[in-house]
């Protein structure tokens, strides 16, 4: 194991206020020298990183185009991608080890008190999905119990054995899925023991299917028979390592010590003033394998809690007008070659 | 379509044509030039003779007309060509409004005001004897299936347009180039998207640039969420220009008012707009590389604008080709995405004996 590597583990298990910066600093350097492609990057850019704000940022997309590897091509052992339903293709991420990823998920639950109850997971196996970090996420928290997870390899949703599984147990629960799954139950006559949660994550992106956050939490707060302050929402991505979370209707999402972000004025490319919404850059000490600090298109609100508000994860309403029309045309050449 | 009413139709429209220039020439002489040209005779009576027999022009009535919100352009162009040849017009306004739609409809006499609303209420469809609608294809479509067979439908989805530049070029040649990115913010059908360029592509990217940093000299404001697709755009460009060989980023400085892209490969790419263009190299198999858009091209604005480029251009797909600087400026008579645009709004009666 690498002395960062573990360095990093250390600081997630104990994650000391000071030492942040210098480690963000220090994986940073660490980056740099071994990814030649964030190198070239951090180059052009020409920017003095003297915080841990300042570390040049890589657009999200670029995981689309690019291989982000700091360490040796050959040492890859596991690749994630991301679900590339808006049609560009996918991103991936890859790692030499899963130590880090492990680590990040399960001190986040630990930080974030997230109840170790028995789980139910709308997701299909790591076995079945060795692409999915969201699956993989799964398989770290149920320690690889498979049948805890209730989507098949071909994407069927296991309403009945759903069903039987909750009916069989007293205990409380954590139902965890994407809200797309959520929403593929929601004729699906299902109660939650008492004190169970519900963990949903990853938006509607490229369904076609788009239902606003409180109408979504009423509703599931209605089937499942729980408090919407049992709702939880996941905000993760493919191409990071760890967590944030947020509870109930209008709360902030937040991070473990050990994930960051900074809130960007998109007509300046600087931190945006305090309320000013904007794409969230996103620095996670975690992510050692690719890069620490990710520029997402997410948009959102820095919250005086230390946390955010995100309005959109998809902001439907773009591009628009002739754009959209070269995006789809783009779209569906890539989808079928001429 | 009697005579004298379409004088007064024709004086109408130019009166409240008056205060928009980006309408084009809209003089009365003009429109009534206009008028003859698609319907000869017509602009003098509503009879006339056609081989052995008379002939009546009478409007397809009313004409509901459905709007996209990207610019006010399209939409006044197909008002106005609506009430020239006399129908009752309905304008279904896009969600964002069009407030200059809404300024030159005040400027026109009662009588020929549209009715105008944000909702499309369902008696004005099936009422409707023509249906013209903008919009992406998807709407497109969705009225398609819901127009009834007498119903004349006239559909204007999204287009695209681009530039063509063969040789050398001057300042002149560029600064039309940027104009005609500027207009509308680049929304409209007719803004080019993209420069391919038989030349030094380079230096026509840099001179663009140029351009544009020269036009737009005042600062604009956009929605969140535009803002911060230009932002995720032309930071993913930044990346590639790190990254990709030959790529370059010229871009508004510490601001999103303006930005160009160089990219040496042919790939046709994304493009958010509001004023954003990407040059590329002519292509060596032109016509492949553009073959995903040949359907939805609008305009090619061509330099030079010789025999060569012009039958290069109506190959490609073009609906309309000009010179570069002239894309945003269709003639009055243009026939907007191929077909007749005062003749398609007609129905004739043919009156023998």
């Amino acid at each position: 194991m690498l002395l960062l590597e573990n360095e990093i583990l250390q600081y997630l298990g104990n994650p000391v206020e000071e030492r942040f910066e210098p480690l963000a600093l220090k994986i940073f350097e660490f980056q740099r020298a071994r990814n030649p492609i964030y190198a070239r990057y951090c180059n052009s850019l020409a920017v003095e990183v003297d915080s841990w704000k300042r570390i040049p940022a890589v657009p999200q997309q670029a995981f689309k185009r690019t291989e982000l590897r700091s360490f040796p091509h050959e040492a890859t052992t596991f690749e994630f991608r991301t679900s590339g339903t808006t049609g560009e293709g996918y991103g991936r991420h890859f790692l030499p080890s899963l130590d880090l990823y492990e680590a990040a998920v399960q001190f986040g639950w630990e930080f974030f008190r997230l109840p170790h109850h028995p789980f139910a997971l709308l997701m299909q196996s790591p076995e079945d999905a060795p692409f999915s970090s969201l699956s993989r996420m799964g398989g770290f928290l149920t320690a690889g119990q498979r049948d805890r997870f209730f989507i098949t390899k071909d994407g069927v949703l296991e309403k009945d054995r759903l069903q039987k599984f909750l009916g069989s147990t007293n205990q409380a629960i954590t139902l965890f899925g994407t809200a797309l799954a959520f929403l593929n139950l929601d004729s699906t006559e299902l109660r939650l023991p008492a004190g169970s949660i519900l963990m949903e994550t990853g938006g509607f992106k490229g369904s076609g299917r788009e239902v606003a956050k409180e109408v979504l939490y009423e509703q599931l707060s209605q089937s499942f028979g729980i408090p919407t302050s049992a709702i939880w929402n996941e905000y993760g991505m493919t191409e990071l390592s760890s967590q944030f979370y947020s509870s109930g209707i209008g709360n902030s999402h937040l991070g473990p010590p050990w994930l960051r972000f900074v809130v960007i004025n998109p007509e300046t490319n600087e931190e945006a003033e305090t309320g000013q919404a904007g794409p969230l850059k996103i620095v996670d000490l975690a992510n050692l394998w690719s890069v620490l600090a990710i520029q997402t298109q997410d948009l959102a609100v820095a919250q005086p809690d230390g946390g955010f508000i995100l309005l959109g994860r998809d902001p439907k309403a773009l591009p628009r007008g002739c754009s959209r029309a070269m995006d789809e045309l783009i779209r569906r050449s890539q989808a079928c070659p001429p | 379509m009697s005579s004298s009413k379409i004088m007064e139709r024709a004086e109408a429209v130019a009166s409240a044509a008056k205060p928009l220039p980006w309408l084009g020439d809209l003089s009365k002489e003009k429109i009534l030039a206009w008028v003859e040209l698609e319907l000869p005779g017509f602009s003098k009576s509503a009879k006339r003779k056609y081989g052995e027999h008379q002939v009546i022009a009478k409007p397809l009535s009313p004409i509901l007309h459905i709007l996209s919100g990207n610019t006010p352009h399209a939409a006044l162009q197909t008002l106005i060509r609506g009430i020239l040849v006399g129908a009752k017009n309905i304008l279904k306004l896009p969600e964002d409004d069009l407030p200059e739609v809404r300024e030159f409809i005040q400027r026109l006499p009662n009588e020929l005001k549209p009715l105008v609303g944000r909702v499309l209420e369902p008696d004005w469809f099936t009422e409707a004897e023509a249906v013209v609608v903008f919009g992406s294809d998807e709407t497109v479509q969705y009225f398609q299936q819901r127009i009834q067979p007498w119903q004349r439908f006239l559909p204007h989805g999204h287009k695209i347009s681009f530039g063509l530049i063969a040789g050398s070029f001057d300042q002149d040649v560029v600064h039309g180039a940027a104009r005609d990115v500027c207009v509308f913010d680049q929304l409209g059908c007719l803004s080019p998207q993209f420069y391919l360029v038989d030349g030094d592509s380079q230096a026509f990217a840099e001179t663009l640039a140029e351009q544009l940093s020269t036009l737009i000299s005042s600062p604009r404001s956009w929605s969140q969420e535009i803002a911060a697709s230009l932002r995720a755009y032309r930071e993913e460009w930044k990346f590639r220009a790190a990254t990709e060989p030959g790529v370059m980023v010229l871009e508004s400085p510490k601001s999103l008012d303006w930005l160009v892209i160089y990219d040496p490969s042919p790939a046709l790419e994304h493009n958010p707009l509001h004023c954003t263009v990407l040059v590329k190299p002519m292509p060596e198999n032109l016509e492949q590389s553009l073959a995903p858009i040949r359907r939805h091209i609008s305009t090619i604005g061509v330099h030079p604008a010789d025999t060569r480029l012009t039958a290069l251009a109506i190959e490609l797909g073009a609906q309309r080709v000009c010179a570069i600087g002239q894309m945003q400026n269709p003639p009055l008579t243009w026939h907007h995405d191929g077909w007749p645009s005062l003749a398609s709004l007609i129905r004739y009666v043919d009156v023998e004996g």
